[in-house]
């Protein structure tokens, strides 16, 4: 067992006993791959009979996400309260007495996985259409009802979208390590072209997509992830986001490797009872694009200024910032073939 | 220096990819040497093709500047148009080449952001500088592209 195990089990151990069960244990702890924005381990506490598993996530010094820890997890509480498949919170720490970082904990969603790559052929089209109709409940939410809004900045209908395109493109000018002439020159195109108003302010995932949603081995979806760049906006933004290309890279006809794209437009407007405007739909696509590359230039910073070693970080910051440029000249240039514009309607 | 270089490094992800990977002792470390074989696989990609590129797009971007800045009104923007098309890298060692390529990439994003005004404003010249942008980060783009499987 490592410094870092033992440092964390006994840290663990001291606030379930204080905080869940008197003479609470810790066992089974393991650190879980792939949580970029935060440092993820899995554990089972016991005290006497009583015996749960539960997810910790923990602050990292750096990460792929700068996002507010509170933010995440109160979305997330909104979303479980709100019937929404989503971990049920327990508890979120910020005295850094226990572990030396702010930190919060969910139960376990038991038996469940996230990989794209392990998910069942005969259940990817039912994953699928959970998935958009999952995306189109949360957008039919509103968000006045939630309590969210000591956490998430006040929006409307008519500046949602230039909020969130200001704040990326921010991004991208302070994090850049290198010009990069396609995402500005996509920024300077959403500028000119801008959405008409969003039909109704919703709860934004933020990042939803394949990969960040736990599904049953019988095809349930059983918990929507990381939920950290949470807020409120165009519910378009989840679902271009969730339709990006990169997460489809080697089958672009299939949306997140899953449906067709006219098909998960259709799961999600069933859900939603919201309409798409391919017009609209199409501003939130170039978005998506433009966020990603912030997301991944960020990630890249992080690593070339050595805060943090993550090899997930250098990966984002060189292939999908590499990815995201080239969907950005498919979708804007007048010399491109097109190969990631899929009819959505 | 590394004899065939790019080609060492694919042996590297190689030995990672075949002998250790599969003796990771935890998912979690098993996952970051999984990532160690894509990045390596870009590193050695990036290894063979960087200065070529670096070099051969400096002068795919000579006759964009040198039109935008005949074109273009701004005379600073001239003025530092004239700059670049007269910067030399004060050697080929990538380091070098990529500080001028920042720097003339940059001057691409203020000259093309020009240029669609100009074209915004019904100037004919200015549409066909910005398709010769624009097939230059196609171009750009594609030849920077990592061939990997994910």
């Amino acid at each position: 067992m490592d410094s870092r195990e033992e440092q964390l089990r006994a840290g663990l151990g001291r606030f379930l006993d204080a905080k869940w069960r008197p003479g609470a244990q810790v066992s089974e702890l393991a650190h879980i791959p792939g949580g970029a924005s935060r440092e993820t381990w899995r554990l089972r506490a016991t005290a006497g009979a009583d015996s749960r598993g539960m997810i910790v996530r923990i602050d990292p010094e750096t990460s792929l996400i700068d996002t507010d820890r509170r933010t995440e997890y109160r979305a997330m509480e909104a979303a479980y309260r709100a019937g929404v498949p989503a971990p049920e919170t327990l508890y979120l720490e910020e005295d850094l007495a226990w572990l030396g970082r702010p930190f919060s904990i969910t139960a376990e969603v038991p038996g469940c996985q996230a990989s794209a790559e392990g998910m069942p052929p005969e259940h990817r089209d039912r994953i699928g259409r959970q998935k958009w109709a999952i995306l189109g409940r949360i957008a039919a939410l509103d968000p006045a009802t939630l309590g969210l809004g000591d956490v998430m900045p006040a929006s409307s209908r008519e500046t949602c979208a230039a909020e969130q395109l200001e704040y990326w493109a921010k991004v991208i000018v302070e994090d850049e390590l290198h010009p990069n002439p396609v995402a500005h020159a996509a920024i300077r195109w959403l500028r000119r072209n801008p959405p008409p108003p969003a039909q109704k302010l919703s709860l934004v995932h933020g990042d939803y997509r394949t990969g960040n949603f736990l599904y049953a081995p019988d095809g349930e979806i059983r918990a929507i992830l990381d939920w950290e760049m949470a807020h409120i906006g165009d519910p378009l933004e989840d679902l271009a986001w969730s339709m990006d290309p990169l997460w489809c890279w080697q089958t672009p006809e299939l949306a997140g490797r899953l449906l067709p794209h006219a098909d998960a437009v259709r799961a999600w407007e069933q859900g939603s009872g919201l309409v798409v405007d391919p017009a609209a739909f199409r501003w939130w696509q170039v978005f998506a694009a433009v966020k990603g590359i912030g997301i991944w230039i960020s990630s890249s910073e992080d690593f070339h200024a050595g805060r943090s070693k993550a090899p997930i970080l250098a990966m984002a910051g060189w292939l999908m910032t590499d990815r995201q440029q080239r969907i950005l000249v498919d979708y804007l240039s007048p010399f491109s073939q097109h190969r990631f514009v899929e009819r959505v309607k | 220096m590394i004899p065939k270089g790019s080609q060492a490094i694919g042996h590297l992800v190689t030995r990672i990819a075949q002998d250790l990977l599969p003796k990771a002792s935890d998912a979690y470390t098993a996952t970051d040497l999984g990532y160690f074989t894509l990045l390596l696989t870009m590193v050695a990609q990036d290894y063979d093709r960087a200065a070529d590129l670096l070099v051969s797009e400096h002068a795919a971007l000579q006759p964009i500047l040198r039109a935008a800045g005949a074109r273009l009104a701004d005379p600073a923007l001239q003025a530092r148009i004239a700059e670049a098309l007269q910067m030399e890298a004060p050697s080929l060692k990538v380091s070098d080449l990529t500080a001028r390529a920042d720097v003339t990439m940059k001057l691409l994003i203020e000259v093309h952001a020009a240029v669609e005004d100009a074209e915004a404003a019904g100037a004919d010249w200015a549409r066909a500088l910005n398709e010769d942008i624009w097939r230059f980060l196609g171009t750009h783009v594609a030849a920077h592209a990592y061939d990997v499987m994910l």
